[in-house]
């Protein structure tokens, strides 16, 4: 296949995308508050700085110099580890993303990790930022943090079944489990007897997706009026900080799981060629946009749903959402064995 | 064979934590530690596909419901009562065990395959290398687990409708819109003790 980037590249570019990612991460939580003050009719952020462009950094600021609360109880070492661990594997799966076809960056293949596996590996990493919450919340040695903790587990492994069943069906029609691959060959083009099958994987993993980073309507964890903030009620300062990043990177790393799996990822619309010549060949410009789509559409979400009750959750994960996801993978593979 | 070294202290390291760390919930860790570092060196093996099942299956789902349990039943790191017979019994069987591996070890000489037969079987660690010899040699084998996971799913149901049914009833009345706990609840299964 392509040749591999000598070490020092993937850690230097590994560096970079962290940096980005966090970066990304300060200025989304500007950007949602802003579109959340005006879907309320109101202002949003604007004191500090020009539009209140300023906003992330005094936010920085103002988490790293507030007091480090350790509850007395806590159990100490996994009270430390357990964000770690979320903004670890959070960073982590996002690496396999691929942002352009090979070579394209400045003669750099834009992407970290080009892994034959790399749908698996975007599962299994952010399958292991479960132990953030879920140890966060034990650790806290508080009734709300656990109960906060245990929900939010118990629906991130419910989700996680719809989640894979919609990935089946991507995988099945591409036939590789290589992300680049999988845009390289754009799943849209195989047949259209393949669509519904795939619109309806489409709908049960954005759907699936929102739950498992833990957004309105899913948004369990944090059900303020009943558990305080769930698993992070005992959390202060830069340890609350981390699982805030985690979240977003959390969000950013779904947006561009779905752009890339079912959206055409790194590719532009080839018609704009005709304007621009090589314009869809760009790297992570189309990403990127693509990305702010269903960044957009989770902060939409959020300022229109109201919470699930949790009973509501579970039951529609399990009755209605693993099923259609079920019937996605079964119609594809049908279509794949008797008509395609 | 740095990697090797590293990753294999570390699965030693974890698996010794499982078995010495008082708290059940630190020894769950220290599994998932041994989980990971196996994971890692299935990769430097070239067996990308069982490094990320082995992630997502065990580490991932497994050992979250492990979790699970010890969180729910609040399990502390002093035990709750101490069998006489059971460190001596521990002992005997974990010195067989040993014996057993170092006699598999160091007894039975067999010629290891050449490196390029290992390489060849692998194809990269690919998922259509362990799909295709799951589909053909195995199958049966594959079937057969299928029907043992079935079982156990039927199994733990039955138990579990066995076990409760005075649960199930509350959860019926208190579904209706206007219960209201307007009528005395029923004692619930294992309440009264």
């Amino acid at each position: 296949m392509t040749a591999h980037d000598p070490l020092w590249v993937t850690f230097l570019k590994a560096l970079v995308l962290c940096v980005v990612l966090l970066g990304a991460f300060a200025y989304m939580t500007l950007v949602e508050r802003k579109l959340l003050g005006r879907f309320q009719h109101r202002y949003g952020p604007n004191r500090v700085g020009p539009m209140g462009l300023l906003q992330p950094i005094a936010d920085a600021i103002k988490s790293i110099f507030k007091e480090d609360i350790t509850v007395s109880g806590a159990d100490k070492f996994v009270f430390v580890l357990a964000p770690g661990i979320s903004i670890t594997f959070a960073l982590v799966a996002f690496g396999a993303i691929p942002g352009g076809p090979a070579g394209s960056l400045f003669g750099l293949n834009p992407w970290v990790m080009d892994l034959d596996i790399g749908v698996l590996f975007i599962l299994a990493a952010t399958g292991m930022g479960v132990y953030g919450i879920f140890l966060g919340g034990w650790a806290s040695n508080s009734k709300y943090s656990l109960l906060g903790s245990l929900r939010s587990t118990a629906q991130i492994i419910s989700y996680e079944l719809g989640l894979g069943l919609s990935v089946l069906a991507v995988i099945m029609v591409a036939g590789t489990l290589n992300l680049r691959e999988i845009v390289e060959l754009n799943i849209w083009s195989v047949s259209p007897w393949l669509w519904p099958g795939l619109l309806l994987a489409f709908a049960t993993f954005l759907i699936s997706g929102t739950a498992e980073v833990n957004r309105t309507p899913f948004d369990l964890p944090e059900a303020e009026q009943e558990l305080v903030a769930g698993y992070m009620t005992e959390y202060s300062s830069l340890k609350w900080a981390l699982y805030q990043m985690a979240e977003y990177v959390n969000m950013m790393t779904a947006s561009a799981f779905i752009s890339t799996l079912f959206l055409g990822g790194y590719k532009g619309p080839a018609f704009l060629d005709a304007v621009v010549p090589g314009i869809s060949e760009w790297p992570i410009v189309w990403l990127v946009l693509k990305m702010a789509i269903f960044m957009f559409f989770f902060i939409w979400l959020k300022a229109t749903l109201p919470r699930l009750r949790y009973d509501q959750l579970m039951r529609f994960g399990w009755l209605y959402l693993f099923e259609f996801a079920l019937l996605s993978a079964l119609v594809t593979g049908a279509v794949i064995a008797f008509v395609v | 064979m740095v990697a090797f070294i590293v990753l294999g202290a570390l699965l030693l390291a974890a698996g010794v934590g499982v078995v010495t760390l008082r708290q059940p919930v630190h020894a769950a860790l220290s599994l998932v530690g041994g989980i990971l570092a196996l994971a890692a060196m299935y990769v430097t093996l070239e067996a990308h596909f069982l490094a990320a099942i082995q992630v997502i299956v065990y580490a991932g789902a497994v050992m979250v419901l492990f979790l699970f349990v010890i969180m729910l039943l609040n399990v502390g790191s002093t035990p709750t009562r101490s069998l006489p017979w059971l460190k001596p019994v521990a002992w005997v069987t974990g010195l067989l065990a040993v014996a057993g591996v170092a006699a598999v070890v160091f007894m039975v000489q067999r010629p290891l395959p050449e490196l390029e037969v290992v390489q060849a079987a692998l194809r990269g660690g690919n998922a259509d290398a362990i799909g295709e010899s799951l589909f053909s040699d195995y199958l049966l084998a594959f079937h057969l687990v299928g029907v043992l996971l079935l079982v156990g799913i039927l199994g733990a149901v039955a138990l579990v409708q066995q076990a409760a049914p005075e649960t199930r009833a509350v959860a019926t009345r208190t579904a209706t819109p206007d219960g209201e706990g307007a009528e005395p609840r029923p004692v619930l299964a294992g309440e009264e003790s």
